[in-house]
């Protein structure tokens, strides 16, 4: 229909939006009407967003305390690439960011088709795997400071309790460990955010490829791999992604749990951050801004790559 | 009094050729005016147009003098019942209803009783409480058809409306709507691609190409006297029949005499023919005119046009018989007790009073002089 | 139609497993998997009814009595009352004015076409994967500066810039699905703009700013990093940083603790049992490609 073909024409003609007459067309209208829509949304996203980053990049070139500001130019940049401390907490946070993400997508993965395969109660297992995605950082990290205590947390309990009480823990004390029991907290709050993602995917699948693998006599294992793996793969990819983001922001459970500790063995970027700029004496912010800045353009460049790469492959695949 | 008047309405987006070129009509008080046309022809964008849902590029378009090309839709006073219905989901029927009152600041009181009224007639009543999910398609296209009338708007405009109904409700519908027309008595555009609507509920039809009028008339004048072949093929079922030939010469005058196809052109006078003799020019005659037998032909010249038959479809009260013949493909639609096989040689006989000329090169008809359609008149009242 | 159908009716996708052994595989993995997200929370649930000192004596017993007063404590004389109340506050004005704010940008951007829309929609999209602290350093000076530090009302506001682009992605996916026809049919019936925001888009929208509002809800009431930052007076505290001052003062008090946690969790809990469809649908969106 013409209306359909004017809805996909992509731009009018320069002028065309404040002449009176063009206002009739049914998918514009005037600029005050648009600004009432757009206005306040934009004010906060400028104020409270847009201005306090540009005003974080701006302050990396400063040295701040209280009132007094010097510029001291690319001087913080120049201490980052000497910041011990910083590399350590970049190289605990990509850990975590590259590794992790696979641990969850597929024990969510693993768990969404469990409950395909015809569980009875699904609806119920699926809220109850969900719930822990609802909590708060800080109540999963208490509830895993205890679980991972050395006198009477379940885990230390559980290994004494089959006669393994040699290997009981300090969990979250021993440099080796405390990323991985980190980790693992932190796979136990979004293993199910990622199964009921998949599990919504698998539903959309064409039901007739699932049938087909069955009336082939594919296994349950074979199917996983041949069909749904490949067939969910722009889901997984997503949900990678999703994760590599958080992963990359992750301060509460670290801070609650480790406050980047033992030996910075849990620093992450974020952790180390709020040190700088709250935590530690020095009160300057001029440095951690810089930290600030150098991680947004990483989290921003690593996001483009990942979607870069991931996409491009799947192009290929088809 | 609602006198809607279009003057040269163009619509055109950026620069592309335009959707809507230089439209004139005007659709007097009263009048059901149905604008019809094949998908992408126009018709919809030049109703949205005078409903204000589209902007108006050129042209000027007036309702009883007064221009309305920057009055915006809402203040307009015309009620609009779209293909999809468009029932706001989360009213219930009386609210659908009431919605367009509520903002022309309708007492509340005189809101209840025109809703109640409406509703009454359009058999409504039991379902005012139900939300559009509830309700079945026709029921929908009735709401909708309510919330328009409701309203007494100086113009009623209707979108494909029953495009979305199964082929027995649209029958019904139909029939609603003719109905209401007379009892309201008020002034409606309607937009469709069925020429059965068009038919049946026009009191003129406006036949709309790539965005032009082709034609404007009553039903039966636009369908007998189609001012060109898109005309002629687009109203009809199946179409006119249409060959390109040479106009040649003959012994009474005039006439088309090729392999495959004789016609003597009884209903022209020599002196409007000659400036397109010996060029190619396009003859007509619809599937209805055409005969087996000399006496269904009836009385007077008759032509032939002789072919092969390759498809027959028995449509019950009838039977279509698609010919190949030399000068392309023709359909009759003969008798239903006619016995034909498929690769049978035929001859179809029409009457000279039947045939149509169009111009070769602009497809525009070759109107029959005064005298000879008279005698067509006549003779068609005869049979 | 497919083979097994021919049998009865089945479940959605369920398949015949390979066998006795693979079933009680399944149902071993599934139940040790419920034990292990459910036990966590039903272990703190039986602490918080217990006094610190059975819980020292034995950390996995059934509360005997159940200690219902913990609660109370907890609420009266452990300043839970007036964390869960600053929460309640800041959360629920943060949450009623980002959904308006959120829609009203949603539907301009999802229904009218003009120069900029769909950069003005990457623009508050893009700030979806920004890293917190390049906004939480100059927010601490801004709101020093505008006397909002360590204010509720300063943290409200910070709240609804982060969850803004969140609420503009959701609702701009559902505004853009309904039909224009209905905007067009409005416009005959005598509206304007404003009005048919008002009259058609936010009550046809209502499932999906249902599903924003128990998202923000839920992500508000959790969040912990800036509501550190924000605010250092105790009277202030929210939830999350109050319960975590808590046991940095009474890191024994495991009792007390697990009470705290408790209150703060039961929003959530209600707010899940009540809406899980709407959540789970809200969380994934956009995840499912």
């Amino acid at each position: 229909m013409a209306h359909d073909a004017a809805l996909a024409s992509p731009k009018a003609e320069p002028g065309e939006i404040s002449s009176p007459g063009s206002l009739a067309d049914p998918r514009r209208t005037s600029w005050p009407v648009l600004m009432v829509f757009l206005v306040p949304a934009l004010a906060i996203y400028g104020g409270l967003t847009a201005y306090p980053a540009v005003r974080t990049i701006y302050d990396s070139f400063f040295t701040i305390e209280g009132l007094e500001v010097s510029f001291v130019g690319l001087q913080n940049y120049r201490d980052l690439l000497q910041d011990e401390t910083f590399w350590v907490a970049v190289r605990n946070t990509f850990v975590w960011a590259f590794i992790a993400p696979v641990l969850d997508v597929a024990t969510g993965l693993l768990l969404a088709v469990a409950l395909y395969a015809g569980v009875p109660f699904a609806r119920f297992f699926r809220v109850a795997w969900f719930t822990p995605v609802l909590l708060s950082y800080v109540v999963v990290a208490i509830l895993w400071m205890w679980i991972y205590n050395y006198d009477w947390g379940i885990l230390n309990a559980g290994l004494r309790a089959v006669g393994l009480g040699s290997l009981a823990q300090s969990w979250l004390g021993n440099p080796q460990l405390a990323l991985g029991a980190l980790i693992v907290t932190h796979a136990w709050k979004w293993a199910g955010f990622n199964m009921v993602v998949c599990l919504a995917a698998i539903h959309s699948l064409p039901k007739e490829v699932l049938e087909a693998g069955e009336l082939d006599n594919c296994g349950w294992g074979a199917k996983l791999r041949y069909i749904i793996v490949p067939m969910l793969r722009p889901t997984l990819l997503n949900l990678y992604i999703l994760a590599f983001i958080g992963k990359m922001k992750i301060f509460d459970l670290v801070w609650i749990m480790t406050a980047g500790g033992p030996l910075w063995a849990t620093e992450t970027v974020s952790t180390y951050v709020y040190k700088r700029a709250f935590n530690w004496n020095t009160f300057d912010l001029g440095y951690p801004s810089a930290i600030a800045a150098v991680w947004f353009g990483v989290v921003c460049a690593a996001v483009i790559i990942l979607n870069r790469v991931l996409a491009s492959k799947e192009r290929l695949e088809y | 009094m609602s006198v809607v008047t279009l003057d040269k309405i163009s619509k055109r987006y950026g620069s592309a050729s335009p959707v809507v070129d230089a439209v004139d009509l005007t659709i007097a008080d009263g009048e059901f005016m149905v604008l019809l046309g094949p998908s992408g022809c126009g018709k919809s964008t030049t109703l949205r147009m005078i409903a204000g849902l589209e902007a108006i590029s050129a042209g000027t378009l007036s309702m009883d003098g007064r221009v309305m090309n920057h009055v915006p839709a809402k203040d307009r006073d015309i009620a609009m019942v779209f293909q999809s219905y468009a029932l706001y989901p989360h009213m219930s029927v009386a609210e659908n209803l009431a919605f367009g009152l509520r903002r022309r600041k309708v007492g509340t009181a005189e809101i209840d009783r025109r809703v109640k009224e409406v509703g009454d007639l359009l058999g409504l009543g039991a379902l005012l409480a139900r939300k559009p999910s509830a309700l079945s398609g026709g029921q929908r296209q009735r709401v909708a058809l309510g919330r328009a009338m409701v309203r007494e708007p100086m113009v009623f405009l209707f979108d494909e409306p029953l495009s979305n109904l199964d082929a027995a409700l649209r029958v019904n519908t139909r029939n609603e709507l003719i109905k209401q027309h007379h009892r309201l008595g008020s002034t409606m555009i309607y937009v469709t691609h069925d020429q059965v609507e068009a038919m049946t509920m026009g009191t003129r039809i406006c036949v709309m190409n790539g965005g032009k009028v082709a034609q404007i008339g009553a039903p039966l004048e636009v369908y007998w006297h189609p001012a060109d072949t898109f005309v002629a093929r687009f109203l009809g079922s199946p179409p006119m029949n249409l060959f390109t030939a040479p106009l040649t010469r003959t012994s009474e005058g005039f006439g088309f005499a090729t392999p495959g196809l004789t016609a003597p052109l009884t209903r022209w006078s020599a002196a409007t023919l000659a400036p397109h003799a010996d060029r190619p020019a396009v003859f007509g005659v619809r599937a209805e005119d055409l005969h087996l037998d000399r006496a269904a032909a009836g009385p007077g010249p008759t032509g032939t046009i002789r072919g092969r038959a390759f498809a027959i479809e028995p449509l019950g009260a009838e039977t279509l018989v698609v010919c190949e013949t030399a000068l392309g493909e023709c359909t009759a639609r003969l008798p239903r007790t006619v016995a034909l096989r498929p690769g049978e040689e035929v001859d179809l006989l029409f009457s000279a009073s039947a045939a149509y000329v169009f111009d070769g090169a602009t497809g525009k008809a070759i109107p029959a002089d005064e005298t000879a359609s008279a005698v067509r008149g006549v003779l068609r009242s005869l049979q | 139609m497919s083979f097994t159908s021919l049998f009865g009716p089945r479940d959605r996708g369920a398949t015949p497993m390979p066998g006795l052994f693979g079933k009680i595989m399944l149902a071993l993995v599934i139940g040790a998997y419920t034990i292990y997200t459910l036990g966590p929370f039903l272990w703190l649930a039986t602490m918080s009814v217990r006094t610190t000192a059975e819980i020292s004596a034995d950390h996995y017993a059934w509360p005997r009595p159940f200690h219902w007063e913990q609660f109370r404590i907890a609420w009266v004389d452990s300043n839970f009352a007036t964390y869960f109340w600053n929460s309640a506050f800041v959360v629920v004005g943060a949450v009623a004015v980002v959904t308006l704010l959120g829609a009203a940008a949603a539907h301009a951007l999802a229904r009218y076409r003009f120069r900029g829309n769909r950069v003005i929609y990457a623009v508050l999209f893009s700030s979806i994967i920004f890293p917190p602290q390049i906004t939480l350093i100059s927010l601490y000076q801004i709101l020093v500066n505008y006397n909002l530090y360590n204010s509720l009302f300063g943290l409200m506001l910070v709240y609804i810039s982060l969850q803004l682009p969140l609420t503009v992605y959701l609702l701009e996916g559902f505004f853009a699905r309904i039909p224009q026809d209905l905007f067009d049919a409005a416009k005959m019936d005598g509206y304007g703009d404003i009005e048919i925001f008002r009259r058609i888009v936010l009550p046809i929208g209502m499932p999906a700013i249902a599903t924003t509002l128990i998202l923000n809800f839920i992500q508000l009431w959790n969040e912990f990093l800036f509501a550190v930052v924000l605010i250092t007076d105790p009277d202030k505290r929210t939830l999350p940083i109050g319960i975590r001052a808590f046991m940095g003062d009474h890191f024994q008090d495991i009792g007390m603790i697990a009470a705290g946690v408790m209150i703060s969790v039961v929003p959530v809990i209600l707010a899940y049992v009540f809406f899980s469809e709407k959540l789970i649908r809200g969380m994934t969106a956009g995840a499912v490609k």
